[in-house]
């Protein structure tokens, strides 16, 4: 299932006036089938693995949530996290490494969100954060919700069974913010795509190869590229949800404008970096808190290790994670020395924000090559010659416009900004504030011209790709 | 209504928390959270943690410190550990 697919788009709308129909108790189950329905018809082994891991969760919980046997809660406890890591690792492992009968073998859609759904589930519990859930359709629903599956964002499964039974539903609201995310996805990133993919194929010294200053417009478009994709689905996901009543949480907030790499991590994807804060930072922190320094540098690499290898087990990736590990450890070991700093010098406070921000955009983008590369040869050969050769950046640029025309150049260049600015401005809302107050025509209107866009971003679809839709790049992991 | 032992706990907290996230004219109240304190993030919450258990010479578990929410929070979870077990 692909937001982007048509079938999903003509879908969606009759789901959606349906659930109007439901009474409110009855809505979580109606959830439960229809996001059941959309996994089954991806693969029914893969819906059935979801149902066995969420029913052996649910049971776990229960034991764990009960005080009467803290012996075997914390037996249990532990049983269930070993089984999710394995059952995650197992597939993420066959993804690179052929494992006998595992090889070739799908993974599972949506395992990678939602495992740490079912794992952050059964942790609350055991630390007393949560009671269990009373209700299994309901928690079975939580963890399936449609909307989030293939791609997130993580919702904590206490935090969706808060709003169950959903009592109002967010059309206009929810569909505004769906018409951000197909704008995004459609009009930025899928612009994106060929020239960045291009350039990424064409690395190094080989014939046909790019070199010099073509090789940064896949430094500085791949970023714009995956954000407008990334974010897109979140919006789109989120949008879906309030269509049905449920508020996810957001995975950004306007990363580059980020000031420094911790800044950034707690801008960027935010529900993950937000369950890793929780489950993997927090308790290494507390288990090497007597070690001082070298347990904030072990507790952070690993982290960021394990951010870079969540999206799956390549060099990578691992790069990408230790990259970042590299660049927190220096923010998070300088951070009182910077303070003290500009409190001594506060004339250079001005000069040192704008350098914070330059800094950690491009170190952030120079993470961002190892994340898209091939391989990490082909990285560190742009990092290395895309600021080389600029007595021939004149023959290498017209090269890649050649290729991929400036009109995409432009818009990679405007790209940040305009898209920066938009996001302070989401449709949804601002919308949602004059809905209220607006008179009965401006409400119209506006009504009128979401569905407008719905359809001229559907007409765009099928000229675009028919009935194969772009695949969004998150719905990999 | 406080106690005067949460009192001097909150006291001794204001202290500590100056220091640690480096705000001289920082004010605790019971229902402050972390993002009501600049600087006050998972990087750094363990930092606080190591400070609080030296000064009242506690000892914290995880399984405290992921449910605490607020400064109010904090503060009673103190207390409880400085009450000496009978």
């Amino acid at each position: 299932m692909t937001f982007t697919s048509f079938n999903f788009l003509l879908l969606l709308p009759l789901i959606v006036a349906l659930y109007q129909i439901v009474p409110p108790r009855g809505r979580s189950l109606y959830l439960l089938v229809v996001s059941y329905g959309f996994y089954w018809a991806w693969s029914p082994y893969g819906a059935a693995a979801l149902a066995v891991a969420t029913g052996l969760t649910f049971y776990a919980g229960n034991v764990v949530g009960n005080p009467a046997s803290e012996r075997r809660g914390r037996i249990v406890f532990l049983v269930a996290i070993v089984l999710l890591v394995t059952y995650l690792s197992i597939f993420k492992i066959a993804a690179v490494v052929p494992l006998g009968s595992f090889a070739g073998v799908a993974l599972p859609l949506g395992l990678s969100y939602y495992t740490f759904k079912l794992m952050s589930y059964i942790i609350d519990i055991y630390w007393g954060k949560i009671k269990p859930a009373t209700n299994r359709m309901d928690f079975a629903a939580a963890i399936a919700f449609f909307p989030q599956l293939s791609a997130g964002p993580i919702q904590r499964p206490a935090d969706f069974l808060q709003q169950i039974p959903p009592a109002q539903t967010l059309i206009w609201q929810g569909l505004a913010r769906v018409v951000w995310g197909l704008a995004k996805k459609m009009l930025i990133a899928d612009s994106l795509a060929p020239s960045v993919n291009y350039v990424y194929s064409h690395i190094g010294a080989r014939p046909g190869g790019l070199d010099g200053a073509a090789l940064l417009a896949g430094f500085y478009l791949f970023p714009l590229q995956l954000y407008a994709d990334f974010s897109a689905l979140t919006d789109i996901a989120l949008g879906i949800g309030m269509m049905f009543g449920i508020q996810g949480p957001e995975n950004f907030n306007r990363p580059f404008t980020a000031s420094s790499i911790s800044d950034f991590w707690r801008r960027w994807h935010m529900s993950l970096t937000n369950w890793l804060a929780d489950y993997l930072f927090t308790p290494l922190r507390m288990a090497t808190r007597s070690a001082g320094t070298a347990g904030l540098v072990l507790s952070i690499a690993i982290n960021m290790v394990a951010i870079g290898l969540w999206h799956g087990i390549t060099w990578g990736y691992l790069m990408f994670g230790l990259v970042h590990a590299v660049f927190l450890i220096v923010d998070a070991l300088t951070t009182r020395n910077r303070a003290a700093f500009f409190k001594a010098y506060p004339g250079w406070n001005r000069l040192g924000e704008w350098a914070g921000w330059v800094l950690t955009f491009h170190l952030v983008l120079i993470a961002l090559v190892f994340f898209r590369a091939h391989s990490v040869s082909d990285a560190a050969w742009l990092l290395s010659h895309a600021w080389l050769g600029f007595g021939h950046a004149k023959r290498d640029v017209s090269h890649l416009l050649a290729i991929t025309g400036s009109k995409v150049l432009l818009m990679g260049l405007a790209g940040y900004a305009a898209l920066d600015v938009a996001e302070r401005f989401r449709p949804d809302q601002w919308w949602w504030h004059y809905q209220l107050t607006a008179p009965h025509w401006l409400r119209r209107s506006m009504e009128f011209a979401t569905v407008v866009s719905v359809v001229a971003l559907l007409v765009l679809l099928t000229i675009r790709s028919g009935n194969h839709a772009s695949s969004f790049l998150y719905q990999v992991f | 209504m406080q106690s005067a032992g949460n009192a001097e706990v909150m006291e001794t907290l204001t202290g500590i928390f100056r220091d640690v996230f480096d705000s001289p004219s920082l004010v605790l109240h019971d229902a402050m959270t972390a993002a009501d304190v600049e600087n006050w993030d998972s990087l750094n919450h363990i930092d606080l943690i190591v400070a609080v258990e030296k000064k009242f010479n506690v000892k914290f578990t995880t399984k405290d410190v992921t449910s605490l929410k607020t400064v109010g929070d904090l503060a009673l979870l103190i207390q409880k550990k400085l009450v000496p077990k009978p």
